[in-house]
């Protein structure tokens, strides 16, 4: 008869012995698998959730624009309430005809506590009824020294921004690589930036160069504005460093300023006061960074207590498996099995558990968050800005995950397997047959 | 084959002590039948424990084939175990989940470089008579079918010593017959055999026999292989 065919297996191995003993207790077995599922899938999720929060906070924290901004003076005029210590994030400077020279960076970036300077230009708004209904502004950024716009763009650009090349607004038609006819030009759409509510959202954003040749040619720059001359430029956007030591512990007085707004106060007396000024938050970043960061170190050691508390219990289990196959392992000791190999079997057959358990956890918090996401669940679930990592960090956080699991399973089957392993065999096999 | 000298094992729950096996001597010579004949809790068990090394004696020795395996390590009396000694036990002592065929390459996974595990398995298998069940699972077999296999898994090592606790302790009439024919077949055949029994009607099959009370063993009676002859008292 075909069933009863002889199977081809020259020899036994560990690992069918393994699953027989496995299928032995299926019901215990797959509550077992799991409860190592469920201890996989809760790691592989909490360490998920905070590497796309810490994702989030990143992009945030990156997408928070400007500390100060270097502006002519007369800029103020534009800010009107928010005043020279506005709380908006400083990402695109106003659409305004009145400019500095780009030397202005020169002095600027010789001022300590200045980690990162860029220029913004603003060239025009025009009306472009052929691509989009609203008027669209025009602005040239140094794709370099940027790093107010480009945290916005929705995915990160191949390559810098080059001469033809441009990045768009949300609000603009057009996809990626597809091209924009400007003033008798044609520009590649390189990258799109998601949407802010603000002016950015119906600007485009060229090099410096391109925006120059913009402004020099006809039609772009309104015939009554001010010409735009090489080497001008609107703004001077600027990140300041973290607090010193020296400034945190100078000074007790009670209007002693914070720390940007002191770097702002050294800008301002660098320049003639009605010529260029500085402007910029009322609080600082890095600090608040700084907190937000500190979150996931505290998400960890929670996952840390749950990990160590699941250990008793995946003991218990093991401890429960060695003491219910007593007869079974004094039968292989009288087999010739020595003490090593029964702690070895005892250690590998929950490290399998442990195994399977791991992937299937893993794989089912996958596909949740792989099911969530895309329709937009996830988000208003957790109530934060989510970000799903990327595969590769996935993936590393779905290996540790089964690698933690496979630990938990492994050494708390250690005590089991010892016990096994120093059990009398004649006894339990005598235990059996009575 | 396998010589004991003043054996004795004391078990001890803390307030008393019990004698299991008393000062016992014993010497098994190649190509015999042993057989043991005692009641429950004679100690007759626990002399096979001792004799292969499963439990260590409180005194005396045990050497198999001139070896004092007192004095070996645990996994050396393991190696000998699983290259010297076959077992067979009152319950077949089969793993259900593992086929007829997995059941019986079992041992070979605790001796290291034994070869054609599945050719020799299938040899034994044809042996008990069971070739055309290699693929099934023991929950399918009859309780003769099982301790067939039993016995045919305890041989799989090539195994110079038999020992059997109580073999035919749970089965009918029919099948114990059969059991202790293969028994006397695989004797004949030279293979070494020590089998403790409460059942005296199966002296008949032994070469040498003793008998066990209280711990203390005897050689009471001889029997030779003719036929199922009548067994002879020695005195």
């Amino acid at each position: 008869m075909k069933g009863d065919q002889i199977r081809m297996k020259q020899k036994m191995n560990y690992l069918t012995y393994i699953i027989a003993g496995i299928r032995k207790k299926p019901g215990r077995n797959l509550a077992t698998i799991f409860c190592f599922a469920f201890i996989a899938a809760s790691i592989f999720s909490g360490q998920f959730l905070m590497a796309g929060a810490a994702r989030s906070v990143d992009q945030g924290l990156s997408r928070t624009g400007a500390d100060i901004a270097v502006v002519p003076t007369r800029y103020l005029i534009h800010l009107g309430a928010a005043g020279p210590d506005n709380t908006m994030a400083i990402v695109r400077v106003e659409p305004t005809p009145y400019r500095i020279p780009l030397t202005t960076m020169d002095t600027i970036r010789t001022v300590a506590g200045v980690t990162a300077a860029s220029p913004q230009l603003y060239v025009s708004t025009l009306d472009l009824p052929e691509i989009a209904p609203m008027p669209i502004d025009i602005y040239g950024i140094d794709p370099e020294t940027d790093f107010a716009i480009q945290p916005w763009l929705q995915a990160p650009l191949k390559a810098p921004l080059g001469p033809g090349e441009v990045i768009v607004g949300n609000s603009i038609p057009g996809k990626v690589s597809s091209t924009l006819p400007i003033a008798g030009y044609e520009y590649t759409i390189v990258g799109k930036l998601d949407p802010t509510q603000s002016g950015i959202d119906h600007t485009l954003f060229f090099r410096m160069e391109d925006a120059s040749t913009l402004a020099s040619t006809d039609g772009v720059v309104p015939p009554g504005s001010p010409r735009i001359n090489p080497g001008e430029i609107n703004a001077v956007l600027l990140r300041i460093g973290p607090e010193p030591d020296w400034f945190r512990t100078s000074g007790t007085l009670d209007f002693k300023p914070s720390y940007p707004g002191f770097i702002k106060d050294v800008i301002r007396k660098q320049f003639e006061p009605t010529y260029v000024t500085a402007i910029g938050h009322h609080y600082a970043i890095t600090p608040m960074s700084e907190e937000i960061t500190g979150i996931p170190d505290f998400l960890s050691i929670i996952s840390g207590i749950v990990v160590v508390a699941a250990f008793p219990l995946i003991a218990l289990i093991a401890a429960m498996v060695a003491h219910e196959r007593q007869h079974e392992i004094g039968l292989l000791r009288a087999l010739g099995a020595k003490r090593r190999i029964i702690a070895l079997l005892v250690i590998s057959e929950a490290s399998f558990l442990a195994l399977i358990g791991g992937i299937l956890g893993v794989t089912a918090s996958v596909l949740a968050f792989g099911l969530m996401n895309p329709s937009g669940v996830l988000a208003p679930a957790l109530q934060v800005s989510f970000r799903m990592p990327g595969w590769t960090e996935a993936g590393v956080i779905a290996v540790l995950a089964v690698l933690i699991v496979l630990a938990i399973g492994s050494i708390a089957s250690l005590y089991p397997a010892y016990q096994s392993s120093r059990m009398n065999p004649y006894e339990a096999i005598q235990r059996a047959g009575n | 084959m396998i010589e004991a000298a003043n054996l004795t094992r004391i078990f001890s729950n803390g307030h008393s002590e019990v004698r299991a096996v008393d000062n016992v001597h014993l010497e098994v010579n190649r190509g015999e039948f042993s057989m043991i004949l005692g009641r429950s809790g004679s100690g007759k068990s626990t002399l096979l424990g001792m004799l292969a090394g499963l439990i260590r004696p409180t005194s005396g020795t045990v050497r198999i084939k001139g070896t004092d395996i007192g004095s070996l390590s645990d996994n050396l009396i393991s190696e000998i175990r699983a290259r010297e000694i076959g077992f067979v036990f009152q319950f077949s002592g089969l793993l259900p989940t593992l086929t007829v065929l997995d059941n019986l390459m079992l041992p070979a996974l605790f001796y290291p470089g034994k070869t054609d595990v599945r050719t020799r398995a299938l040899g034994l298998l044809d042996r008990v008579g069971l070739s055309d069940r290699a693929n099934a699972y023991p929950g399918t077999l009859s309780s003769g079918e099982m301790k067939r296999v039993a016995i045919a898994r305890a041989l799989s090592n090539g195994p110079a010593l038999l020992i059997a606790d109580e073999p035919t302790g749970d089965l009918d009439v029919d099948t114990e017959y059969e059991i202790m024919e293969l028994f006397r077949q695989l004797n004949v055949e030279g293979m070494t055999i020590v089998m403790v029994t409460h059942n005296p009607d199966l002296v008949r099959y032994a070469t040498r026999i003793y008998g066990m009370e209280k711990g203390r063993l005897a050689e009471g009676f001889h029997s030779v292989h003719t036929g199922h002859g009548p067994m002879e008292p020695l005195r």
